[in-house]
């Protein structure tokens, strides 16, 4: 195991790993901070370009993209106060009002700054836990692993929040796609039309580049936006950026909070960027000796936030290399990455290509460094992209759009397929139906199927071995109370938040 | 300026003309541009890091790029399908394997291997029955006693229904003359399946299950194979036992129906000329597959031999439903 961490060291330092890490940071740094351009959509888009390479060149820069676009959130959040990433929202409260009070080079330091911390205290989280929970999970059977994905599942009630129904309906549909292909367990077609580019089903990688990018490309050339120009407002002097001594002290509360609940909520699938980013905001509030300050452009108030959605990158990677299970639309898409190279996430992947896992871990310890330089380094350079054109930028973006889903399989009907779900992507908009259900079922499908199928041939028809195991009996609780949680006890605090929000408001 | 534009009008030109004068040869001089090298399984697993270095020395061989393409899907029925509809110019060549009846038998492409042209065989390896490191088992022996004294009791792991590995369990389970219960687990899952300890043992391709029983995690017991292999010396064979039983995952090259026969020559000759490269052979000896080509009647002889097998064993599990004319 220690051998295998000084290969994964040795892997991720690598002079091309390190180059493929900083410019991962740089794209991430950039896509974070467009509005309206997603992580996800960032990663999508940048996956086909990195087949050809090796799968750790390809997953250090898929890892860069990824810490640094949750830091370039925060860039818009505190000059537009429009977030770059759903993750920034909380940012923007307190970095926004600096900007207007002209310390927005002070709100972007703190924000890297912070950044930097959540990361390396998520960093800890994944190099302790990770290994520890892989070996746990080689005990996991089919009943087992059923349940756990089924527990999985479940965040889609959190994601489908607005309409239960519109959720469900959109998570149905993804499952109902999973069945297009072979039959897992008898190899024979189904709803394949004996199309024969049919027989392997959709691959959920290019229904995501329909699902998430065509909207948006459509999105932009319905309302062509103009970025403001205020963007290039004064961020003040190169040394600005750099946070002062007496912040730096400041900090330390918030990110000694925000760091562990962004780690512990990246833990669970689907909690997320966004909600560790409100809650840690609300903790740093409440045990704040200046809370009165907060919402008016307070270091604390970037700082907690800002740490714990960078946190949450740390610890999402956990689920996903030990137990196959992502926890939000970018772990899926890192999945699909492994899966492209060869390389499956779960239990055998320490045991198999412990090299490699520990790579990756080492490449996000690397991702969180250049983050750091980087950001404080370059961001008065690439503040000037929020001012791209997007007439330039859109057919590009396209354009990659086609390249990646023929690249995938080198298929020409994925394109078909790709500009299929564009479509279904653009009716799910118009309808206010959430697409992530539909995207995490098409990525849990097929092993919620596999396992409840081999399962059941193991016990030859009988139910019960889905309570008779403990980890099973263990994730059908979980799953169980996760339902609880998101309908009954989220929507209550949510109003509650909305309340307390409107009150800071007001006040 | 205008000697770059001079530079490349005469480059220009001068393409051109050797252009024109291949042209004129073009019908005899094979290959004159990249050969796609068709692999139907994905990158990163054994059949992709074997073809993948197959194609880079007849890529040396033939003088053009042979350039690795995946198309996967169906168990290899997306790949032989994509060949079949290709132009017979030698300038598709697909990796193909005993998933090419398999495939054909579960009934995922409407034909079978004599649609196809095959340049021949260019490696095997056998398939290995495997249980977990510190598993009761010691021996094959013991394993089949085992299984005649508890009928349906053991559960052996398979990379799915219909698949070579599949098939080759249940020729092993005829073999010793017992019942099991199978577990289609899918590749992924093959090997975790026996150490997590839900299924006692699984049925894999060597190169899939050398590490991990190096590594002690699994324990190798026998091979239902001709002869005993020289990675696993001291493996002893089914047939050896007293347990007769002989399906191997080979790999061979296939190209579309009717591809002239000096253009079949000369990638044969390629093949077999990069199966005997020394790095060819380094990464036989390290992942543990026998090269071994077979071309013309020898190989026709394989594929009628395993398809017979494979055929009888489908047919006996009630899942042959071969859609082919």
């Amino acid at each position: 195991m220690i051998q295998d961490a000084a290969l994964g060291l040795a892997q991720a330092s690598q002079f091309s790993s390190l180059v493929a890490t900083a410019v991962g940071v740089l794209l991430g740094l950039t896509v974070g901070m467009i509005p309206g351009m997603t992580i996800s959509t960032g990663i999508i888009i940048v996956l086909p370009l990195t087949f050809t390479m090796d799968p750790n060149i390809s997953i250090a820069l898929l890892l860069g993209l990824y810490v640094a676009g949750m830091t370039g959130g925060s860039f818009a959040a505190i000059l537009l106060n429009i977030p770059g990433t759903p993750s920034a929202s909380a940012t923007a409260m307190d970095g926004f009002p600096l900007t207007e009070r002209g310390e927005a080079g002070r709100a972007l330091g703190i924000a890297i700054v912070a950044s930097f911390f959540g990361g390396i205290i998520s960093f800890g989280c994944l190099y302790l836990i990770a290994p520890q929970l892989a070996e746990l999970a080689l005990q996991f059977r089919a009943p087992d692993l059923f349940s756990l994905v089924f527990f999985g599942l479940t965040i889609i009630c959190g994601f489908a929040a607005k309409s239960l129904i519109k959720g469900l309906l959109s998570a149905a549909l993804g499952l109902m796609i999973v069945t297009i292909g072979q039959d897992p367990m008898m190899g024979t077609a189904r709803f394949t039309f004996d199309n024969v580019n049919l027989l392997s089903g959709v691959h959920f990688l290019t229904a995501m580049i329909g699902l998430f990018a065509i909207p948006e490309l459509v999105k932009s050339i319905c309302s062509p936006t103009k970025l403001t120009r205020e963007s290039q407002k004064t961020i003040g002097s190169f040394w600005s950026v750099f946070p002062r001594l007496a912040d730096l002290r400041r900090v330390i509360r918030p990110v000694l909070i925000g760091g562990p609940i962004g780690s512990f909520m990246g833990l669970l699938p689907g909690a997320g960027g966004p909600i560790a980013a409100f809650i840690s905001y609300d903790y740093a509030k409440k045990s704040s000796r200046r809370a009165d300050g907060f919402g008016k452009g307070s270091v604390e108030g970037i700082a907690a936030p800002e740490s714990a959605n960078n946190a949450v990158t740390g610890s999402a990677l956990v689920p996903m290399m030990t137990l196959g299970i992502p926890g939000d639309p970018v772990t899926a898409i890192l999945i699909g990455a492994l899966l492209v190279h060869g390389l499956a996430p779960g239990p055998l992947l320490f045991l198999e290509r412990g090299d490699f896992a520990y790579g990756l871990i080492f490449s996000f310890f690397f991702a969180n460094i250049f983050n750091l330089i980087l950001a404080l380094v370059g961001v008065r350079l690439l503040v000037k992209l929020l001012n791209t054109p997007r007439a330039l930028m859109m057919p590009t973006i396209g354009l990659l759009c086609i390249i990646g889903s023929y690249a995938l399989r080198n298929s020409f009907f994925d394109i078909y397929i790709m500009l299929a779900f564009g479509v279904i992507g653009l009716v799910m908009r118009w309808v206010d139906m959430p697409v992530v259900p539909l995207l995490l079922a098409l990525v849990l499908g097929k092993p919620l199927e596999e396992n409840m199928r081999v399962a059941l041939t193991s016990s030859q028809g009988d139910y019960s071995i889905f309570f008779t195991s403990p980890f099973s009996l263990f994730f059908l609780v979980l799953a169980a109370l996760s339902i609880v949680w998101s309908l009954v006890i989220e929507p209550w605090r949510e109003k509650r938040r909305a309340a307390g929000l409107n009150e800071t408001q007001k006040a | 300026m205008s000697s770059i534009i001079r530079k490349s009008f005469y480059g220009v030109a001068s393409i051109l003309a050797a252009s024109i004068g291949l042209g004129g040869a073009a019908q005899a001089e094979f290959p004159d541009k990249p050969i796609e090298f068709v692999i139907p399984f994905g990158a990163g697993g054994s059949a992709d890091i074997e073809g993948r270095l197959l194609a880079d020395g007849m890529s040396k061989v033939l003088g053009v790029p042979v350039v690795p393409v995946n198309k996967t899907g169906g168990g290899g029925a997306v790949t032989y399908t994509y060949l079949k509809n290709a132009k017979p110019d030698g300038y598709t060549v697909a990796w193909s394997s005993t998933s090419i009846l398999t495939s054909s038998g579960i009934g995922n492409m409407p034909f079978d291997h004599s649609a196809l042209d095959h340049l021949g065989q260019v490696e095997f390896q056998p398939m290995i029955v495997s249980v977990k490191g510190d598993a009761q088992w010691k021996t094959f022996k013991e394993f089949a006693d085992y299984c005649k004294a508890n009928p349906g009791k053991l559960t052996i792991a398979n990379s799915g229904t219909g698949s070579a590995t599949h098939i080759a369990a249940v020729a092993v389970v005829n073999a010793m003359d017992c019942e099991v219960v199978h577990l289609p687990v899918g590749i992924k899952r093959r090997n975790a399946t026996v150490l997590s300890g839900e299924a006692d043992a699984a049925v894999g391709p060597l190169t899939a299950t050398l590490k991990l029983a190096k590594a002690g995690k699994l324990r190798m017991l026998t091979a239902p194979t001709a002869e005993r292999n020289p990675v696993v010396p001291d493996l002893p064979t089914m047939n050896e036992l007293g347990y007769p039983a002989d399906l191997d995952l080979f790999r061979s090259l296939s190209v579309p129906k009717g591809t002239p026969k000096e253009v079949v020559d000369k990638l044969t000759d390629a093949m077999i000329q990069a199966a005997q490269s020394q790095p060819f052979q380094d990464l036989a000896k390290k992942n543990g597959f026998t090269i071994k080509p077979l071309t013309g009647a020898d190989f026709d002889a394989r594929l009628k031999k395993d398809g017979d097998v494979v055929i009888s064993i489908m047919k006996s599990a009630g899942i042959y439903q071969s859609k082919a004319q």
